[in-house]
C-alpha cells in the first residue's frame, strides 16, 4: 500500500467503502484480519456472512439465520492486504473487481435490468 | 446468559402494559361531555369549511371537480360524525337532548354537502347550500353553548 | 446567472422535501388552530434544516461521503443498522403518504378514482426518472413547486394585521399539549431526514468538490429560505381565513381554499399545481433517499448517474420501495394520517442520523480545513439539543393529543 504508516483501524479502515482499480464501489470493509504480535493487518473481510459478527448477541442469531453460515468465497470474501493500493476516502484496490471476485451483486450480467427498454 | 429470575420478568411487564392499554381503550365508546363538545365543534368546523366551498361555487370562482371532491369528503366526514354521536353511550344522561340535536345537525350538514357534491357547478344551488350551512353551523354553536352551560 | 441555475438542487430538496404533504398539512393546521402563534416554530425548523443540509452537503463535497456512509463510518455496523432500519421505515411511509397526496390532488383536478391515481402517479414518476437526468429531475419539480408563490400573493391580498403576524415570530410557549404537539410537528415536518439524505447524495451525483462549497451554502440558505417563506405564507393564509371560522383542515384540498378565496379558479389551480409538484418532488426525494441509504450502508454501487446497468441493485431497490409505497397508499389508509405518524417517527429517529453528520462535519481528519467553524459548531450542537428534546417529547405528545385530534 502507498504511504505506509499508522492506520486507525476502527476510525478509518473498518466499515470504509471499498473501490476497485476502476473506481467501482464493491462493498465495505465488514471486518479486518489481524495476525501476529504486534498485530498487523493481513486482510480485509467483506460479505453478508460477516454481519452477524458485528451485531450484539441476540440479533446475531437472527442475522445468522438470514445470511447463512460464513461461506468463504460466497458470502464472505478475503482480500489480502497486499491488494490494497491506497487509503484515502475509500479503500482503493490494485485490481479490477472481477479479478478479486468482488462486486458480483452489481454484475449486470446477472440482472434482467440489462434488457429493459431504456438501456 | 441472564439469571433465571431476570428472564421471567418480561412476561409480567408485558401483561401489565397490555392491561393498562386495555383499560385505557375501554374508555372508548363512552361519550363524555368533553367529547360530545368536541364532536359538535367539529360539526361547526365542517359547516364552515363547506360554506367556503359553496361560496366558491356560488361566485363561479372554482373548479367543479375540486368542489365536488371537497363536498364529498366533507359530507362523508359529517356522516361519520353523525354515526359516532349516535352510536356512543352517554356518560351524562342529561345531555341526551343535545346529543339528539347534534346528530340531527350532522345529518343536515351531510345532506347539504351531498347536494353540493351532486351540483358542483350550479351557482343557485350553491347559494342556498351556503346559506343553510351557515344556519346549521349556528345551530351547532348553540348546542356547544348549551353543553358548556350544563358543564359543572 | 450560472449560480442561480445551480441552486436548483437546493430548491428541489427544499421545496420538494420541505413542502411535502406533511408540511402542507401541519402548517395549515397550525395556522387554523393557533393563528400566527407557531410562526417561530416554522422559522426554527427552517434554520435547523438549513444547518443540517449545509453540513451534510459540505461533508459530501469535501470527503465524498453521503449521509449513510458517514453513519456507518462513525457509528459502526450495529448502530448504523438501527439508523438504517428506522430511516427506511420513515422513508417508505413518507413515500406512501406522498403518493397518496399526489392522488388526492389529482382527484381534486380530474374525475377518476383515487386508486387509479396512485398507480398513475407511480408510473409517471418512473417515466420522469427514466427519461430525465438528475439535474433535469431537480429542475422539473423544483421550479414547478414555485407555483406555490400564489400563497405569498394571497398573504398580501388578505392583508392581515402585520403586528399580530410579527408577534407570531416571537417564541411563546402555550402550556396546552396540543400547542406543544404542533411545535414538534411543525419543526419535525421541516426537518424530515430524507431531505438531507437526498441532498447529500445529490451533491455526489452532481460531482461536487471543495469548489462547490459556496454553492452548497447558497443552496442551503436560498433553497430552504424559499421553502421557509412559502411555509410561513401557508401558516398566515390559513390563520387568517380558517382560525376565525374554526375550520379544522383535515384534508389536503383544504390547503388550497385560501387561494381560491383570494384569486378564484386561477388561484386554486396555481395552488393545486404547486402542491402537486411539491408532493411529487417529495415522492422522488423520499424514494431515492430510501435506495441511497440502503446502497450506501451496504457498500453497493449507487446513483442515478450510474444508470441501471452499473447500479442494478440500487435501481431494483428503488423499484421495490416504490412498490411498497404504492401498496401502502392503495391500502385505503388516509395519506394525511400516514403523514402524522411518519413525521413523528422521523423526529424520533432524527438524532440517529443527525449526530454522525455533526461529528464528521467537525472532524478535521475527515474534513481537513473545511471542518465546522465556530458558527457551524455552535448551531450544530444547539440544534442537536433541540432535536433530542423534541425526539423525547414527540411520542408522548402524539399519544396525549391523539395525533392532533385533540
Amino acid at each position: 500500500m502507498r504511504g505506509e504508516g499508522e492506520i486507525y483501524v476502527v476510525h478509518r479502515l473498518l466499515d470504509e467503502q471499498i473501490c476497485d482499480a476502476e473506481g467501482k464501489r464493491v462493498g465495505r470493509v465488514d471486518d479486518v484480519e489481524l495476525r501476529g504480535n504486534p498485530p498487523r493487518i493481513t486482510a480485509l473481510l467483506v460479505g453478508e456472512g460477516l454481519y452477524p459478527r458485528r451485531l450484539p448477541r441476540r440479533l446475531a442469531r437472527l442475522a445468522r439465520r438470514i445470511s447463512g453460515p460464513e461461506t468463504w468465497g460466497k458470502n464472505a470474501l478475503r482480500i489480502p492486504w497486499e491488494e490494497v493500493d491506497e487509503l484515502t476516502s475509500t479503500v482503493k484496490l490494485r485490481k479490477k473487481a472481477e479479478d478479486l471476485g468482488l462486486g458480483l451483486g452489481d454484475d449486470p450480467e446477472r440482472w434482467i435490468v440489462r434488457r429493459l427498454p431504456w438501456n | 446468559m441472564t439469571a433465571p429470575g431476570r428472564k421471567r420478568a418480561w412476561p409480567t411487564i408485558l401483561a401489565l402494559v397490555l392491561a393498562t392499554l386495555l383499560l385505557a381503550v375501554s374508555g372508548c365508546g363512552d361519550l363524555s361531555n368533553d367529547e360530545l363538545n368536541r364532536g359538535v365543534e367539529s360539526l361547526s368546523a365542517l359547516a364552515a369549511q363547506g360554506e367556503l366551498v359553496a361560496n366558491g361555487v356560488a361566485r363561479d370562482a372554482t373548479k367543479t371537480t375540486y368542489a365536488r371532491a371537497m363536498a364529498r369528503t366533507l359530507s362523508e366526514q359529517a356522516e361519520h360524525e353523525a354515526e359516532k354521536l349516535a352510536d356512543a353511550t352517554l356518560e351524562e344522561p342529561e345531555t341526551a337532548d343535545q346529543r339528539h340535536a347534534a346528530v340531527a345537525v350532522a345529518e343536515e350538514i351531510a345532506g347539504l354537502l351531498s347536494t353540493l357534491q351532486t351540483f358542483p357547478g350550479d351557482e343557485h344551488h350553491a347559494e342556498l347550500v351556503e346559506k343553510h350551512l351557515g344556519e346549521a353551523g349556528e345551530k351547532a354553536d348553540a348546542i356547544v353553548a348549551q353543553l358548556s352551560g350544563d358543564a359543572p | 446567472m450560472r449560480a442561480i441555475l445551480k441552486i436548483a438542487l437546493g430548491i428541489i430538496a427544499a421545496i420538494g422535501g420541505f413542502l411535502d404533504i406533511g408540511d402542507l398539512v401541519f402548517t395549515t393546521q397550525a395556522g387554523a388552530l393557533f393563528r400566527y402563534d407557531l410562526l417561530w416554530a416554522v422559522v426554527l425548523g427552517v434554520v435547523g434544516i438549513a444547518v443540517y443540509a449545509e453540513m451534510s452537503g459540505r461533508v459530501a463535497a469535501v470527503s465524498g461521503r453521503p449521509v449513510f456512509d458517514v453513519i456507518r463510518m462513525r457509528m459502526g455496523f450495529g448502530m448504523g443498522l438501527l439508523a438504517l432500519v428506522a430511516s427506511t421505515i420513515v422513508n417508505v411511509l413518507t413515500l406512501a403518504a406522498e403518493l397518496g397526496g399526489i392522488a388526492i390532488i389529482l382527484e381534486l383536478l380530474f374525475d377518476a378514482p383515487y386508486g387509479m391515481f396512485v398507480f398513475a402517479a407511480a408510473v409517471a414518476l418512473v417515466v420522469i426518472v427514466a427519461l430525465l437526468p438528475f439535474g433535469g429531475i431537480e429542475r422539473f419539480f423544483g421550479y414547478g413547486g414555485l407555483l406555490l408563490f400564489v400563497v405569498v400573493a394571497t398573504v398580501f391580498h388578505q392583508n392581515p394585521d402585520w403586528g399580530e403576524v410579527g408577534r407570531g415570530f416571537i417564541p411563546s410557549i402555550d402550556s396546552s399539549t396540543l400547542y406543544l404537539y404542533f411545535v414538534v410537528g411543525v419543526f419535525a415536518a421541516a426537518l424530515m431526514p430524507y431531505e438531507v439524505h437526498f441532498y447529500s447524495s445529490g451533491a455526489i451525483e452532481e460531482g461536487w468538490t471543495e469548489e462547490n462549497l459556496k454553492e452548497n451554502r447558497l443552496n442551503a440558505i436560498v433553497g430552504y429560505g424559499v421553502g421557509g417563506i412559502l411555509a410561513v405564507a401557508l401558516v398566515i393564509v390559513s390563520g387568517y381565513l380558517f382560525h376565525p371560522l374554526g375550520v379544522e383542515p383535515d384534508n389536503l384540498g383544504t390547503v388550497a381554499l385560501p387561494m381560491q378565496g383570494a384569486f378564484g379558479e386561477t388561484g386554486l389551480l396555481l395552488a393545486l399545481g404547486g402542491m402537486l409538484f411539491c408532493v411529487g418532488g417529495a415522492a422522488i426525494d423520499s424514494s431515492f433517499a430510501a435506495s441511497y441509504n440502503l446502497a450506501q450502508f451496504l457498500g453497493w454501487e449507487w446513483g442515478r448517474y450510474q444508470g441501471p446497468r452499473k447500479a442494478p441493485r440500487f435501481t431494483a431497490s428503488w423499484l421495490v420501495f416504490l412498490l411498497l409505497g404504492i401498496a401502502i397508499a392503495e391500502s385505503g389508509i388516509n395519506p394525511v394520517d400516514i403523514t402524522e405518524y411518519s413525521v413523528v417517527l422521523a423526529v424520533v429517529a432524527l438524532p440517529l442520523t443527525y449526530l454522525p453528520v455533526l461529528l464528521i462535519a467537525g472532524d478535521r481528519s475527515f474534513m481537513d480545513r473545511y471542518a465546522n467553524g465556530r458558527i457551524a459548531t455552535f448551531l450544530g450542537w444547539l440544534y442537536f439539543a433541540v432535536i433530542v428534546v423534541l425526539a423525547l417529547a414527540a411520542i408522548p405528545l402524539l399519544l396525549a393529543t391523539n395525533a392532533g385530534g385533540g
